[in-house]
């Protein structure tokens, strides 16, 4: 039996505006994992992240009327997103801007995990617990807008467009802001990157 | 370049911290815990506002509404203000009448009464202000 096919961001929008919390929360189950991953790795802790992602998804609730379709309904919620994490962080400062507790245990027993840091390269092999502290290190380095950038580029894998619509850039900003980005971790993982 | 890529490599391991999977249907319910706790925190007008802001972008004004309100709005402006100094004058020339009253030469009633009301002889010729105004009621002693 063929399952029903899901309904389209724009359909569940639509249905939401029409009253329909149900609509809504198919929409909360659709985009929390990828922003949660959006603004994990912006913050480098689970709880703001889950606090964050709380108030991201009330905020799009309440301005959903005024969503007019200009742009997507993914590259709305990435902005609502992007705005307030960026707005939290400047906030919290350096208040602890990360926490070795706060980092995830498990990933470090994911197969995947493993078999992408042992990738041929022994320096990798070694510590794979000390190349996770260091990455989220380096992140933590770089200014909110550049760690904006590369979280979604290079973590989420997102096209330079799409990330330019995002912040309201254009695209040449974002490949500067790239390229600037990952100069600084370069010199931050020296160790770990294969010359 | 060659670097670029390594950085971008290591990059995408970040990927595979997630949390785990009953975290997401966790989320789901607290997000409708806190959305029903809210909306009855929150007062009924607040609601509405709220309501009105988010409807009120929808509206789509024709581009020409705005000039003509401009229009409208000068033309009331210039209104009011070509309005303005008839009324100031009629002001002026009423305070003017009432200053009269206060001269120090006494007011004769035959300047201001009618020719017919001052044949009737019963009058007194003229009436001088009191600087102060009088009272039938004891001054208060303590």
């Amino acid at each position: 039996m063929d399952e029903a096919p899901e309904p389209h961001d724009d359909e569940l929008v639509a249905r939401t505006q029409a009253g329909d919390p149900e609509a809504f929360d198919e929409l909360v189950i659709r985009y929390s994992p990828r922003l949660y991953g959006l603004i994990y790795n912006m913050t480098s802790n689970h709880e703001d992240t889950n606090d964050l992602l709380q108030e991201v998804f009330a905020k799009a609730y309440r301005s959903i009327n005024g969503f007019r379709g200009k742009s997507s309904f993914y590259t709305w919620m990435h902005s609502i997103a992007v705005n307030m994490t960026i707005n939290f962080v400047k906030k919290r400062g350096r208040r602890h801007a990360m926490s070795l507790d706060d980092m995830d245990a498990g990933v470090q027993n994911d197969p995947d995990f493993i078999e992408a840091t042992t990738g041929g390269d022994p320096r990798q092999d070694a510590n794979i617990s000390e190349l996770q502290q260091r990455l989220n290190e380096a992140l933590q380095k770089l200014s909110h807008e550049h760690r904006a950038v590369v979280t979604m580029f290079d973590i989420q894998g997102m096209p330079h467009a799409e990330i330019a619509k995002i912040l309201g850039i254009s695209e040449g900003t974002v490949r500067s802001r790239l390229f600037y980005a990952h100069r600084q971790l370069q010199n931050y993982l020296e160790e770990f990157i294969k010359h | 370049m060659d670097e670029n890529l390594n950085v971008s490599k290591l990059l995408r391991l970040k990927r595979y911290e997630q949390p785990p999977p009953a975290y997401f249907e966790d989320f789901l319910h607290e997000f409708q815990r806190r959305q029903r706790a809210e909306a009855l925190r929150r007062p009924a007008w607040a609601l509405f506002w709220d309501r009105i802001t988010s409807i009120a972008p929808t509206f789509r004004v024709p581009q020409f509404a705005y000039a003509a309100i401009l229009v409208l709005a000068a033309g009331v402006s210039t209104l009011i203000v070509t309005q303005q100094p008839a009324e100031t004058l009629a002001k002026v020339d009423a305070s003017r009448t009432s200053l009269s009253l206060t001269a120090s030469k006494p007011v004769t009633i035959t300047d201001t009464l009618p020719v017919s009301a001052q044949t009737g002889g019963s009058l007194p010729s003229h009436y001088v202000l009191q600087p102060r105004p009088v009272s039938n009621e004891q001054p208060l002693s303590f």
